[in-house]
């Protein structure tokens, strides 16, 4: 199977993906009602777009292509809004959060989709292990080239996002100690982890057509790469992120990325190395770790530093950027939330105040859901 | 005795009799029976999948005059009290399911509670005139019909732990249902009187007496919920929990039923008012439920012992009208509101099948003893019997009609995954 050409879309478009928990309103465990949310939104009349995930309490929403942060913000109110009222009527509530903190992944059940099902025998139990909740942020590139530059420069910043987005320090009703816990899961995946180093969309072309003979993949879905390609978006997309308690840290972290994409392919400050990656795990487990508070490798000066300090200097760097894409506010408010701290660590405080883990998930839908 | 030619040599007795073990000691023929029903209902379950609700029902039964005559509902008498608070556990636990406010988030729920409750009367109604039965006492057995039991949904869902929309609304239904033939019950009087025709001279009491009620138990279960959450705060101790929730669910009731008011209404009211006041500190089932566990089976060999199968001959097209016409009423009524309101087809059916189960000792916990019927003087005989004949039929079949619509045909029951030793 060859791979299909990469379609051409305007340059910094962007489209958000949240996986988003589904929770039952009694105990605030995770139920599995995506079919009767799924009915309830059929003919909703946002752009948006609403669709089922791998396990039976999950969904997934999409925005439609953006180009500024005020619309993007506005298209997630309404789907919050939109999505909270069909809730509601259901007697269901929705959180955001990368990880449910009690729920058993035994007692998740398969959405019954052909896809679902494959992926459900092919990873065993991994696949109901895979009840996690994620930020997809895509980024519209010309072309396939541009699209595996911009990838692979952007695999440094990759702690950013997972440092600023991370929700989940709970998993089964136990604090891991990590700010996002979600990762480890994803990482179980064989076809995890990042992306060949190719610089041109005729080389990955020849990767993809390798492990296609492998009859290992099947189709560029079955990478669980952080960062990937999807040629038929004509986007590049950025995986690594929990999904945040409300929608505008959503919208904040897609034009902080934004506006970090335009620095990036407009300054070209440095062109991306294999050797880039000779600290990139590292670098990602300390931001999953620790938050904010990680210590990253520069993979080029060697020298170490704060991740809270090194996203400091991005958002300086960027800030004429994000100031032409409109999106000054977002940058602000991810400044803000380095002083705040995380969702994770609002999550901890809330626990450590004394809340049992039902009354913790609740707060963090009632944030969700705007009540 | 007359000379009958049999041989003399042959014993004038049989060689075995039951042992009468309600002459000797009540307890002691309850207990055994219990002993009796644990392993025969888990044999049951094994061997043919039958719920072990149904199990302790048949066991009861079994035990009842109509079977072995082991036990006499009279021998119950003395368990009444564990057999209510048995009941009032559930009705609590019930109460603190529910989430009002869900159906002023969907109005069209709500809108269906009433339909299913208000059709399924209207065709019982309708079924027991069209057959001859006199209006008035179809009314009532119509309203009584209309309701299913709390108390066979409650344990049931404990068995079978759905979770989805037609357990949620199970559970709604019934208990809105209940209340209204609770309402009915109360009204009944009146509803009497307008036949003799004296209506105009007490209906201001009655319906004085019926607003008192309904307030009067709002009002008791408001206060009990809110000194439940007092109490659990002055306690704090976890551990206390379950002898708060069950000294409250007796006192409870106890009040209700000394105060001439509602205790299926306080004991709802009180679960709700705990639940919003007490958020995630109040856990019912784990505590109630365990250590309900034998209350349970106790309940349900009751509810075995005490069906009353009597004239069934007589009352067979009356009975069958009665079920047929209430499956009708209900199907009809979550059909026709079941898209608007969120429901899919298949979800419909589940949810009809499951409010099958028609019960009245939640709705009669007020009764001083089981023998209800005579409450309601004036009451049709024929009609009565036919109400209980259904009632206990639909009773005994309540745990299967359950595990058809809430496993079968609606899939919210996760199915045991076998253990690996």
């Amino acid at each position: 199977m060859s791979l299909e050409a990469f379609t051409v879309s305007e340059p910094l478009t962007m489209g958000v993906e949240l996986e988003l928990q589904l929770l039952d309103t009694l105990d605030f465990d995770l139920t599995p009602r995506a079919q009767d949310l799924l009915r309830a939104l059929d003919k909703h009349p946002g752009a948006w777009d609403v669709k089922p995930e791998i396990t039976r309490s999950m969904i997934e929403i999409g925005t439609s292509i953006q180009r500024e942060h005020a619309a993007l913000r506005d298209e997630l109110h309404d789907l919050c809004r939109q999505l909270s009222r069909g809730a509601r009527k259901l007697n269901i509530a929705i959180g955001g959060g990368g990880t449910h903190a009690f729920q058993h992944w035994s007692e998740q059940q398969i959405y019954p989709t052909e896809r679902f099902h494959y992926i459900s025998e092919l990873y065993g139990y991994l696949a109901k292990q895979f009840t996690v909740f994620g930020q997809h942020v895509h980024i519209g590139v010309p072309n396939g080239d541009d699209a595996l530059w911009l990838l692979h420069a952007l695999s440094r910043y990759v702690p950013h996002f997972i440092a600023l987005s991370a929700s989940s320090p709970f998993v089964q009703g136990v604090d891991t100690g990590f700010h996002s816990a979600r990762l480890n899961s994803v990482f179980a995946f064989p076809l995890s982890g990042r992306a060949p180093f190719v610089l041109s969309w005729d080389e990955f072309g020849e990767y993809f057509q390798k492990m296609t003979s492998t009859g290992v993949v099947q189709s560029m879905k079955d990478f669980y790469w952080d960062i990937r390609p999807k040629p038929e978006f004509g986007t590049i997309e950025l995986r690594v992120c929990d999904t945040p308690l409300t929608v505008d840290k959503a919208a904040a972290l897609a034009c902080y990325l934004q506006s970090l994409c335009r620095y990036l392919r407009e300054e070209r400050p440095f062109e991306p190395a294999e050797d880039d990656y000779l600290v990139y795990t590292y670098n990602r487990f300390q931001a999953c770790r620790f938050g904010l508070d990680g210590e990253i490798v520069d993979p080029k000066t060697k020298q170490r530093q704060k991740l809270r300090d090194d996203i400091i200097r991005t958002l300086a760097r960027v800030a004429e950027h994000a100031l032409d894409l409109r999106s000054l506010d977002a940058n602000n408010q991810i400044r803000d939330s380095l002083f705040d701290g995380n969702d994770a660590r609002w999550l901890r405080a809330l626990r450590q105040g004394g809340a049992p883990l039902p009354a913790l998930v609740e707060a963090a839908s009632a944030r969700w859901m705007m009540k | 005795m007359p000379e009958t030619g049999t041989p003399h040599i042959l014993p004038q007795a049989p060689w075995f009799t039951w042992p009468d073990l309600h002459q000797l000691d009540p307890v002691l023929g309850l207990a055994a029976v219990m002993l009796i029903a644990v392993v025969a209902a888990s044999a049951l379950h094994r061997l043919f999948k039958l719920p072990r609700l149904a199990g302790y029902m048949l066991v009861g039964l079994f035990a009842s005059p109509m079977g072995m005559g082991l036990l006499q509902p009279a021998d119950l008498d003395g368990w009444k009290p564990i057999i209510d608070l048995a009941i009032a556990a559930l009705v609590f636990e019930l109460g603190s399911r529910l989430r009002p406010r869900w159906l002023i988030d969907n109005p069209w729920l709500a809108a269906s509670c009433v339909l299913e409750g208000l059709l399924a009367a209207l065709a019982v109604g309708a079924a027991l005139v069209a057959l001859g039965a006199p209006l008035l006492s179809a009314v009532l057995a119509a309203m009584v019909a209309a309701s299913t039991s709390p108390v066979i949904a409650m344990a049931t869902v404990h068995e079978l732990r759905p979770r989805g929309q037609v357990g949620e609304r199970l559970l709604m239904m019934c208990a809105l249902n209940s209340m209204l033939a609770m309402l009915a019950l109360k009204l009944w009087p009146l509803l009497s009187l307008a036949g003799q025709g004296t209506l105009a001279n007490d209906a201001l009491t009655w319906v004085a007496s019926a607003l008192f009620v309904v307030c009067g138990s709002f009002l008791l279960g408001l206060l009990c919920g809110w000194v439940l959450d007092r109490a659990a705060r002055l306690s704090q101790q976890r551990a206390s929990a379950p002898v708060l929730q069950i000294a409250l669910v007796m006192l409870a009731a106890t009040l209700a039923s000394n105060l001439g008011l509602s205790p299926l209404l306080t004991l709802l009211v009180a679960g709700m008012t705990a639940r919003a006041l007490m958020g995630h500190r109040l856990t019912v089932e784990p505590y109630l439920g365990s250590a309900g566990a034998a209350l349970t089976v106790l309940l349900f060999i009751s509810l075995g012992v005490l069906f009353d199968f009597d004239g069934a001959r007589e009352v067979w097209p009356w009975v069958l009208a009665l079920v047929g016409a209430r499956l009708l009423g209900k199907g009809l009524g979550v059909a026709l509101l079941a898209r608007p309101s969120g429901l899919g087809w298949r979800q419909a059916l589940g949810l009809t099948l499951a409010l099958q189960p028609m019960g009245s000792l939640a709705v009669l916990l007020v009764a001083h003893n089981f023998h209800w019927a005579e409450q309601l003087p004036g009451f049709d005989a024929g009609v009565m019997q036919a109400l209980l004949v259904a009632g206990a039929l639909m009773q005994l079949s309540g745990p299967l009609w359950l595990n058809l619509g809430l496993r079968r045909v609606a899939g919210e029951c996760r199915e045991e995954m076998p253990r690996v030793a």
